[in-house]
């Protein structure tokens, strides 16, 4: 009777075995489509034996463990690539619109400061005419609003990114007080000798997501806590402490600041990576090496045409220039507002904000300077086109740096925009090819086959219809024992 | 390693957005046949193609130049051929005083015709096209040429143009236009090189004195005054003195040829820069078919390449869909 009732408590432990077999395959597949989620199975074992008479005999099985299909290789790797595919795609968006504000198409700044100086040509077909004079000052002020303009478009994308930033830093410090609290969740339930496998994948998807927003570096420590760093070292989790990222309003700018303990440190462009290093370095780096192109050749200009038109003494040319006269003999008059007058010696590049102060200065069409600065006592003789020869010629000189035109620099401007975005394509359609692949790795090794569970559900299914019928058997001869005594 | 469902969807998926977002990019390029649409399409093309615009718009507007100075200059020879008409009636006139025996009343008769002669020569100099003066310089809004109200024919001095019987009020500098890149044309010609024979940079500069005014140019000489003075030896009936009144009309009659060749040398120079322009509003236009084929070729997208290219697409993006249908529709949960 012992060994019959010993069968029996063998037959229960298979029954509640193959039973918590299905229900983690169960698990499995309700959890096919969860991002992060890790195949679970159940690890079986037998009973230890038990020495029957002289030999040892079973006694049933027992789920030892549930364990998770993990590779720790696949994990970092994807974590690693997440970092780069973060930093293109945070790139991508200000690119396009920095391609939008600086078009090649038929209506761009090269074709407005080609129209200006074209208008200075047909003005030297008919000086007096006045309607000729009144189209110079309508063009010169067109031009003067593309650039201001322009100045516009290139701060309200800066603006765009701060908004961006601030929008995101939110769900980061959530993310990061997540991993700190699981931290201590996966420590506690694991001291008891249980694995934490769901805690476990939702720590690895939130140090994934970490790595694509801020680029971070991640290791395990002795407590086999997981601990979060930015590039550079500053630290966002430490065991089950989490810091605090914040956006602090600089006047018009943003900055970053960490909250670690008490003690708050800058967060500058070193210290990132991924998608926020992305923007950052759009904001901080590439659009103030744009907007100071473009002040230079609005300076270049102001300059130029302002020497042969009034040939007032500047910061960069201070003995002046010959300048013109207007058709009432007006002389010395700036056509655009100049951008750097004497004195004093501006503190900064001279052309700082030409781009965004541009306008034109004078209103009176008479005063456009299209003739020579008559000798005294005589006036301007209405079909002196002298100055505006020389004027209209300007436009194709090469008077940046003695290297480019007025054209070819806004080219170079707009080429230099055009390889950035055409480089951030690429690399974002190299990192996403690799995301694709690393994440199809993965599932390869720990993802949800339906295949798979199917054939082992109906493995744990038939374990359990064999158990039940055995469980059968032994009842029926325990009732033929119990039978034996009528 | 096993292939899940999610690697088969995640596959599926981004090839799909891979074809559909080439596909979308060939479709602009065909629906507005160009290629070059954002600068990071072909960031080493952009310079020379904002560079060939430029170019277009310079000869555009360098034809327009051109146009303008034809027109000019074709009013302007339609006077001097009207100058020329009137210097050969005066050397009718005078050669005919000269030879045929004639009467003082015959010879007053001559002198109103050569008056009015002369007021016809100072209504071609005073000649206005579309509000100015084409005779006047720069100073297009001032008559050219007044009667000198202290005219006195016993004063009349060669080398002094203030003694002469018209002033000229107008300004010695020829209008300059830019035809060709750095290339400029005197598009007309000042009545002080014209009508006076005095050349523009001598004007330019201020008198010699003891002279108040400028002398001819050596070989040239002011038609107003052969006008004038051979009006003034027609009604003293003075042939041959030189220091009478009108200085003679012999001298006049010399005079006369230097005025009919000063006039016709500047109308040839004149009708040469004309076709000087012509010839280059010829290449001009050539230059700007060039300019366009170079800047087509940067920035057209080939209609045929393009099109191909979108059914290329077109067929790969069927298959991928019709695959994406047949894989949802195999699954191992038909068979249980």
């Amino acid at each position: 009777m012992g060994g019959l009732l010993t069968a029996l408590n063998a037959g229960k432990t298979s029954l509640s075995v193959n039973q918590k077999s299905i229900e983690i395959i169960g698990n499995n597949i309700s959890n096919v489509n969860t991002e992060g989620y890790s195949r679970q199975s159940a690890e079986l074992a037998a009973y230890p034996s038990m020495n029957f008479g002289g030999f040892f005999v079973g006694q049933g099985v027992l789920v030892e463990n549930v364990r998770r299909d993990h590779d720790v290789f696949v994990t970092n790797m994807l974590q690693e690539k997440s970092i780069e595919y973060g930093l293109q795609d945070g790139q991508t968006s200000a690119l396009s619109e920095l391609e939008r504000i600086f078009p090649i198409s038929e209506e761009n700044l090269s074709t407005e400061i080609n129209r200006f100086f074209d208008s200075w040509q047909e003005l030297s077909a008919n000086p007096s005419g006045l309607v000729e004079r009144d189209t110079v000052i309508q063009l010169g002020e067109l031009l003067s609003k593309s650039f201001n303009n322009t100045t516009d478009d290139l701060n309200t994308l800066k603006e765009n990114i701060n908004d961006s930033l601030l929008s995101k830093i939110d769900g980061v410090n959530s993310q990061i007080k997540e991993i700190a609290e699981l931290n201590q969740r996966i420590f506690t339930i694991e001291i008891q000798g249980q694995t934490a496998n769901s805690a476990r994948d939702q720590r690895d998807l939130l140090a994934q997501e970490l790595s694509y927003s801020l680029g971070v570096q991640t290791y395990y420590d002795s407590k086999g806590m997981m601990a979060v760093q930015l590039p550079g070292g500053l630290p966002l989790v430490q065991g089950n402490m989490a810091m605090e990222i914040e956006g602090v309003q600089n006047g018009a700018d943003v900055d970053l600041v960490l909250h670690t303990g008490g003690v708050t440190r800058p967060i500058g462009l070193n210290n990132l990576g991924g998608e926020f290093e992305g923007l950052v370095h759009i904001r901080d780096v590439f659009i103030p090496s744009v907007q100071n192109d473009l002040d230079r050749l609005a300076y270049e200009i102001i300059e130029s045409v302002n020497l042969l038109h009034g040939g007032n003494p500047t910061f960069g040319n201070p003995a002046g220039g010959p300048g013109g006269a207007g058709l009432d003999s007006s002389t010395g008059i700036d056509f655009f507002t100049p951008a750097n007058p004497l004195p004093p010696p501006p503190a900064s590049d001279p052309w700082k904000d030409a781009a965004r102060n541009m306008s034109v200065a004078i209103t009176d069409s008479n005063q456009v300077a299209a003739a020579q600065v008559p000798t005294p006592p005589e006036t301007v003789a209405p079909g002196d086109n002298r100055n505006a020869l020389l004027i209209s010629n300007i436009g194709e000189d090469f008077l940046i740096d003695g290297i480019d035109n007025f054209g070819a620099y806004y080219g170079k401007l707009t080429a230099q925009i055009g390889i950035e975005a055409n480089q951030n394509a690429l690399s974002l359609g190299g990192a996403e090819d690799a995301m694709i692949q690393l994440q199809n790795l993965r599932d390869g090794l720990s993802g949800v086959s339906l295949d798979e569970e199917m054939i082992s559900l109906i493995q744990y299914q038939r374990g359990f219809e064999s158990s039940a019928k055995f469980l059968s058997t032994i009842d029926e001869m325990i009732g033929s024992l119990i039978d034996m005594k009528r | 390693m096993k292939a899940t469902e999610g690697t088969t969807y995640r596959m599926l998926q981004s090839n799909l957005s891979r074809i559909t977002t080439s596909l979308e990019e060939l479709r602009i390029q065909g629906a507005t046949g160009i290629k070059l649409t954002k600068p990071s399409d072909d960031p080493s093309s952009i310079r020379p193609v904002l560079t060939t615009r430029t170019q277009i718009m310079h000869t555009d507007r360098y034809l327009e130049t051109m146009g303008v100075t034809l027109d000019k200059m074709e009013s302007t020879d339609g006077h001097l051929d009207h100058v020329e008409n009137i210097l050969q009636r005066m050397q009718e006139i005078t050669i005919n005083s000269i030879n045929s025996a004639m009467s003082q009343s015959d010879l007053d008769t001559l002198a109103d015709e050569v008056a009015n002669l002369k007021a016809e020569l100072v209504d071609a100099a005073n000649a206005q096209v579309d509000g100015k003066y084409i005779f006047s310089g720069y100073a297009e809004t001032t008559v050219p040429f007044v009667e000198n109200t202290a005219y006195d024919p016993a004063l009349y001095n060669a080398d002094d143009s203030t003694t002469w019987p018209y002033l000229y009020q107008g300004d010695p500098n020829p209008t300059e236009l830019e035809i060709t890149p750095g290339e400029k044309l005197e598009a007309n010609l000042t009545g002080n090189d014209l009508f006076m024979g005095i050349s523009n940079s001598v004007m330019q500069d201020p008198p010699i004195p003891p002279n108040l005014g400028y002398p001819s140019d050596t070989g040239r000489i002011d038609i107003f005054s052969v006008l004038v003075r051979t009006e003034e030896a027609l009604r003293a009936g003075n042939v041959d003195d030189v220091t009478g009144a009108g200085g003679g009309l012999q001298e006049n009659l010399a005079n006369l040829d230097i005025a009919a060749d000063q006039n016709r040398r500047l109308r040839s120079q004149l009708g040469n820069r004309a076709s000087r322009v012509d010839t280059a509003m010829f290449h001009q236009e050539d230059v700007l078919i060039d300019l366009q084929q170079i800047l087509s070729r940067y920035q057209d997208a080939d209609a045929i390449e393009t099109f191909n290219a979108i059914v290329q697409q077109e067929t790969a993006l069927e298959a991928a869909l019709s695959i994406t249908a047949k894989v949802s529709q195999i699954s191992i949960l038909d068979y249980f």
